[in-house]
């Protein structure tokens, strides 16, 4: 199968003009006859179950969670990006785009990065007519600020809390529909396989959180918007819930997917602290932008931070990149910062940590002005720690924080099962192997404000359905699986809990495929994989029933799939001889320790084919083409 | 640091909807101070769980207090003794080697307990739903900056919008009172000039939709704004009555 | 007017109705108690003014009237509130603890309002429904006021009136949405002032006509 990318002809400003003129349109009186099931109400989930009610499609919502309002995107902190240029400090859509590109160390691509660029502005439009409360300044005009690293300010943001109020934005506006009955809420429900009927995403089956029940809703089109899945390592950033079950399972029915290896590692983040930790809490990084960073100079000096003389302090940021000092982008400082602790520099009781200071800036600007900045940030790592970083330096550590794998999808969003649609986080699309900040929330508005309504349309349009009840073999079939795993996990009966089982493919996946990989480290991992895996089906313990709100078993059916997703990730990483950015291969780092790309073999999407249960996938090969930007080693010294 | 304590939790167990439900005793030992009240929780259901007895359910996710998933009552207090402080963010280094602790769902007609500690909110979906919105389609808004709004409104409705839903304000609230959570929804688009056009539609739905739900009444108690997690305050609900009163008796609205 | 019950009727407009009806009986205690203050200056004011009070006939009829009126709204609502509130928690905590916002006041709402109602009926028959005889409404007074249980059974109302205005009079504002923060400090002084007032106003009369007469 050659993967067709559908990106469109023409220019690479006029081709989202140029495609939505292209694609049909649907009738706006036949809408309603048309059924779309949308899993996940995230900012992607949400905003496309407003979007497509609006336009009159009958759409059904679904998610885990016991509100939509819920679902993870609600923990974004630091804000979204948009090509504004209110500041008028130079930015523009293709500035935007640029940056995007590059931050994703050329493996996103153009069409799509630059289509997100463009839309951005309307997202915040957007957002701010549905009274979303963005940052204002003195006359009551939109503020912004510079976020992750980036030269110029066009990060708008709600506080720390950008993502609830955008996410709450989008719920608001999802259930205004609900209300005018176009839009039906399944909430407590998580789909647990997806519905294929003579090639077509038809559908989905889906367990009732509370009942046990096993659902089965028909429609004519599915899109996923269920997120990320950095959980597989146990400990990340992201909300418990976050899985791969749902885009796994479209895997395993025909679904590629793509560049499963890229994930982000975030650098400031509080360390671990303990065995019993269930999860890891970001600490926003505009604290970069005070905070400086340092190791002491000898390993193993348990001396207090305070007590450690400047002289005998390594700011190693500073040291290796004069340039961009604190400032250099994630995975560059995330590296560092593991670098430091391998040597045996880390701090803290694990000695997995590193020192961010904020004793300069106090100095310099006054306790007044750094608490007013970061007061909220100073009081949760209190509030955590039980420490009081205005009066000794935080305690950070690099974690999972975001996946840019995810779906292969088509510039029209839709998956390699046609009707099978996949957006936000849950896709791969437009980050490449790194995600730059506040690019997130862009993204997932972006598919579901703008994207999908134009692209799906063409698909309906020109696509013939057969009528297909939930009463067909597809669904029969799909239910039955579903059934079967529940009854196998619940009758193991076995000596381990599901979260020891998680814990240690977690940990697993943080040594050998996490910050920096290396060939021997992943096929290790792969092997300890294979063994856990097989360990989890004899010996795990499930509790309880499968007719009632049972969260042991919810959590087992998304750990039993993190078991084989981890392979595939493993895979990917294998298979990727190269370095980019949040993948790391220590086989292939510059003199000053960057990843080296290998943009002669590498420059492509890596997309992977289900072959069977027991077989290794096929790698499908979607290459990139760069012509409007031009390939080059990322630098920050 | 890395204390560790004994702990005696006396926490409500309950099957269904329809079972009884009823107080079991049960011990949390060898608690890292470093846990978070969740985590210790964590920790009890292991064991449980290899007892080969259910483990406790409850609700929680980002557990970093923004979802507004978790809470229970502890102590008598929502979410716990700490001030300003959502379950999930609650440390264990408050407790002291020995507690005795009561661990109780949130208690509310509106709130039907679903099993253990978890407790069917919809009816705050309900009132959303209702009117808690601005009525924009996608793609019909106008440039951003066409409407400035004062910061200090800005603020203000960012203060209201911080409400993360979780429902301490209605399990806190002698009456079980809903109105905190509602005047902060109405509050943050009553203080924005996007919401303005449809101020009064949306005040009388949304008291509607709360009343129908079966939520008690407001007496000022004020036990909501200091059981919630985010601080909101009761200004927000004599802003609620203001632009209710006007919907109800000078608007055209009815 | 179905605008109108609809209004009155939801949870938002039974505290508005509450609320009015409070302020009103509150206005009332202060112009009560301005009267009953007369007693200190003895026995000409005080009649003067109660005399005052009955020529203006069917004024005062309709002020009368007025207030039985506010009183059944303010009961039968009041009563309303206390059984929907009630309702709306089932099962009460095995513990339940304050977080710092209820007070002894606002605990006790029903309650007071309830022991308000008695001890208004008592008054009523004690003073307004009574046969007088020959006797001045000074005279009826100091006479009751020569028994200490009366004496004792007043001031005990009217800590019990206190405590309702304590927390009705700041309570009333933000039912009807007029508190603000800039001003809440303010009205939360003059709640606790117009608690004091009832209390040591009313409540030290009596032990004054005890003592002097
Ligand atoms: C701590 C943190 C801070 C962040 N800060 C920023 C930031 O400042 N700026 C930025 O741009 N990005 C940020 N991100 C990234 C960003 O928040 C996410 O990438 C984005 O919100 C993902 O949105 P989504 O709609 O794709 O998915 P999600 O918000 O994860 O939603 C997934 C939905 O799918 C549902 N679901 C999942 N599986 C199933 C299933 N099997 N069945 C039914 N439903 C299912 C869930 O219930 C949920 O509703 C941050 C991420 C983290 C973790
Ligand atoms: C001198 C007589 C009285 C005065 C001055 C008075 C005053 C007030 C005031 C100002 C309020 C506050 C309203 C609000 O919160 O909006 C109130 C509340 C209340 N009153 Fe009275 N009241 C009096 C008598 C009574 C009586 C006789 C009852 C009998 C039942 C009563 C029962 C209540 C109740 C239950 C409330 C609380 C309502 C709630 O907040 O849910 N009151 N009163
Ligand atoms: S107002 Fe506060 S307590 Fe109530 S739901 Fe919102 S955050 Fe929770
Ligand atoms: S778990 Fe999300 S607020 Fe506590």
């Amino acid at each position: 199968m050659r993967l067709d990318a559908k990106i469109p002809a023409g220019p690479l400003a006029q081709k989202w003009d140029r495609h939505r003129f292209e694609t049909k349109l649907v009738n706006p009186a036949n809408r309603r006859k048309y059924s779309i099931l949308v899993v996940g109400t995230g900012l992607a989930g949400a905003s496309a179950s407003a979007s497509l009610a609006e336009l009159g499609y009958d759409v059904k919502t679904f998610c885990i969670h016991d509100s939509p309002r819920r679902a993870h995107s609600i923990a974004a902190q630091g804000g979204i990006n948009a090509a504004k240029n209110y500041p008028n400090d130079g930015d523009s859509i293709w500035r935007l785009f640029y940056d995007t590109v590059k931050g994703g160390d050329f493996r996103a691509r153009e069409a799509n990065v630059y289509r997100l660029a463009q839309v951005s502005n309307a997202i915040i439009d957007q957002c701010t007519a549905q009274g979303v409360p963005f940052a204002r300044e003195y006359g009551g005009l939109l503020a912004n600020r510079s976020f992750g690293g980036a030269q110029l300010s066009r990060t708008f943001y709600a506080r720390g809390q950008t993502g609830q109020q955008l996410l709450l934005g989008a719920y608001s506006a999802m259930m205004r529909q609900a209300a005018a009955g176009r839009v039906h809420l399944f909430p407590r429900r998580e789909m647990l396989d997806l519905v294929v009927v003579n090639g077509q995403a038809r559908g989905i089956v889906a367990r009732n959180l509370l009942t046990g029940e096993i659902e089965r809703h028909a429609g004519h089109a599915v899109l996923l918007c269920t997120g990320g899945y950095g959980n597989v390592y146990f400990l990340s950033t992201n909300a418990k819930a976050c899985n791969v079950t749902a885009t796994y399972r479209a895997y395993k029915r025909g679904a590629f997917f793509a560049n499963p290896c890229f994930t982000q590692i975030h650098p400031t983040c509080i360390p671990v602290h303990g065995t019993y930790q269930s999860k890891l809490t970001l600490m926003s990084e505009s604290l970069r932008n005070d905070g400086r960073v340092w190791v002491p100079k000898t390993p193993g000096d348990k001396r207090a931070p305070t007590e450690i003389p400047e002289a005998e302090r390594d700011y190693f940021l500073e040291r290796k990149y004069p340039s961009f000092g604190n400032l250099v982008p994630r995975d560059v400082a995330s590296r560092n910062a593991k670098e430091q602790c391998d040597q045996g520099k880390g701090v803290g009781d694990t000695g997995l940590a590193v020192y961010l200071d904020f004793a300069d800036a106090i100095q310099r600007d006054g306790k007044a002005t750094i608490a007013k900045k970061y007061g909220n940030l100073f009081q949760m790592y209190e509030k955590i720690t039980g420490d009081d970083p205005y009066r000794t330096p935080m305690m950070i550590y690099p974690a999972v924080h975001y996946t840019m794998g995810g779906l292969w999808v088509d510039y029209n969003l839709m998956s390699t099962v046609p009707g099978l649609f996949v957006l936000g986080e849950a896709n791969f699309s437009d980050h490449g192997a790194n995600r730059l900040g506040a690019s997130a929330l862009m993204q997932g508005l972006a598919d579901g404000y703008f994207v999908i309504p134009a692209t799906i349309g063409g698909y309906l349009a020109g696509t013939r359905f057969e009528a297909v009840t939930t009463g067909d073999a597809g669904f029969a079939d799909a239910e039955r699986q579903v059934a079967e795993q529940t009854r196998r996990l619940l009758s193991i009966g076995g000596k381990r809990t599901v979260d020891d089982f998680h814990r240690q493919l977690g940990l697993t996946m943080w040594d050998h495929c996490g910050m920096s990989r290396t060939n021997a480290g992943l096929e290790r991992a792969r092997a300890v994989i294979r063994e856990l895996r097989a360990e989890f089906w004899r010996d795990v313990r499930v509790p309880g029933s499968a007719a009632d709100l049972n969260q042991s078993l919810e959590k087992a059916g998304r750990v039993a799939d993190f078991m084989e997703f981890a392979e595939l990730m493993v895979l990917d990483a294998l298979a990727r001889q190269e370095s980019c950015g949040g993948h790391f291969n220590e086989a292939f780092q510059t003199e000053e320790n960057e990843a080296r790309r290998d943009d002669q073999n590498f420059c492509h999407v890596a997309a992977w084919e289900f072959t069977g249960e027991g077989r290794d996938p096929n790698l499908h090969k979607e290459p990139l083409s760069f012509e409007n930007v031009q390939l080059t080693q990322r630098s920050y010294k | 640091m890395n204390k560790t304590i004994n702990l005696t939790l006396k926490i409500w167990r309950q099957k269904d909807r329809s079972d009884k439900g009823r107080f079991e005793t049960t011990p949390a030992r060898d608690i890292s101070t470093d846990m978070s009240f969740l985590e210790m929780l964590d920790v009890v259901n292991e064991r449980l769980t290899l007892e080969g007895r259910e483990p406790i359910a409850f609700e929680h996710d980002c557990r970093e207090g923004i979802c507004g998933s978790c809470g229970t009552m502890v102590n008598g207090r929502a979410h716990g003794p700490l001030k300003g402080t959502s379950l999930c963010q609650l440390h264990m280094r408050h407790f002291k080697d020995g507690d005795t602790l009561t661990i109780e769902p949130w208690r509310a007609r509106a709130f039907p307990v679903i099993k253990d500690l978890v407790v069917d909110r919809s009816a705050y979906d309900r009132i959303i739903q209702a009117g808690g919105y601005v009525s924009v389609n996608t793609g019909s808004a106008p440039e951003a900056n066409t409407l400035p709004v004062p910061p200090e409104l800005a603020e203000k409705a960012m203060d209201a919008a911080a409400c993360i839903g979780c429902g301490a304000c209605v399990a806190a609230c002698p009456n079980a009172s809903a109105m905190l959570f509602v005047s902060a929804k109405i509050s943050q688009l009553a203080l924005l000039p996007q919401g303005r056009p449809e101020a009064d539609r949306r005040a009388l739905a949304m008291v509607r939709a709360m009343d129908a739900c079966g939520f008690g009444n407001c007496s000022n108690h004020r036990e909501c704004e200091n059981a919630c997690p985010k601080e909101i305050s009761i200004a927000n609900i004599a802003r609620l009555n203001r632009e209710f009163l006007h919907a109800g008796f000078i608007s055209h609205e009815t | 007017m179905n605008w109108l019950t609809a209004a009155l009727g939801s949870s938002v407009g039974k505290k508005l109705m509450m609320a009015l009806t409070g302020l009103a009986f509150i206005g009332f205690l202060a112009a009560h108690l301005a009267g009953n203050l007369l007693m200190i200056a003895g026995r000409e004011a005080f009649n003067g003014y109660a005399e005052r009070l009955q020529s203006l006939g069917p004024i005062l009829q309709l002020f009368r009237a007025g207030l039985i009126g506010f009183a059944l709204v303010h009961i039968l609502t009041g009563l309303y509130l206390f059984l929907q509130n009630r309702k709306a928690r089932p099962v009460r905590y095995e513990k339940d603890t304050s977080a710092g916002g209820r007070t002894i006041s606002s605990r006790t709402m029903p309650y007071t309002g309830l022991l308000i109602l008695a001890f208004v009926v008592f008054h009523l028959f004690h003073f307004t429904w009574t046969d007088k005889g020959a006797r001045t409404i000074f005279d009826l007074v100091a006479a009751a006021f020569n028994q200490p249980w009366a004496v004792l059974l007043y001031a005990a109302a009217m800590i019990v009136v206190a405590l309702h205005v304590r927390h009705g009079f700041w309570s009333a504002f933000q039912s009807v949405g007029a508190s603000h923060p800039k001003t809440m400090p303010a009205v939360m002084a003059l709640s606790w002032t117009a608690g004091g007032l009832v209390a040591f106003g009313f409540g030290l009369l009596p032990f004054f006509m005890l003592i002097r007469y």
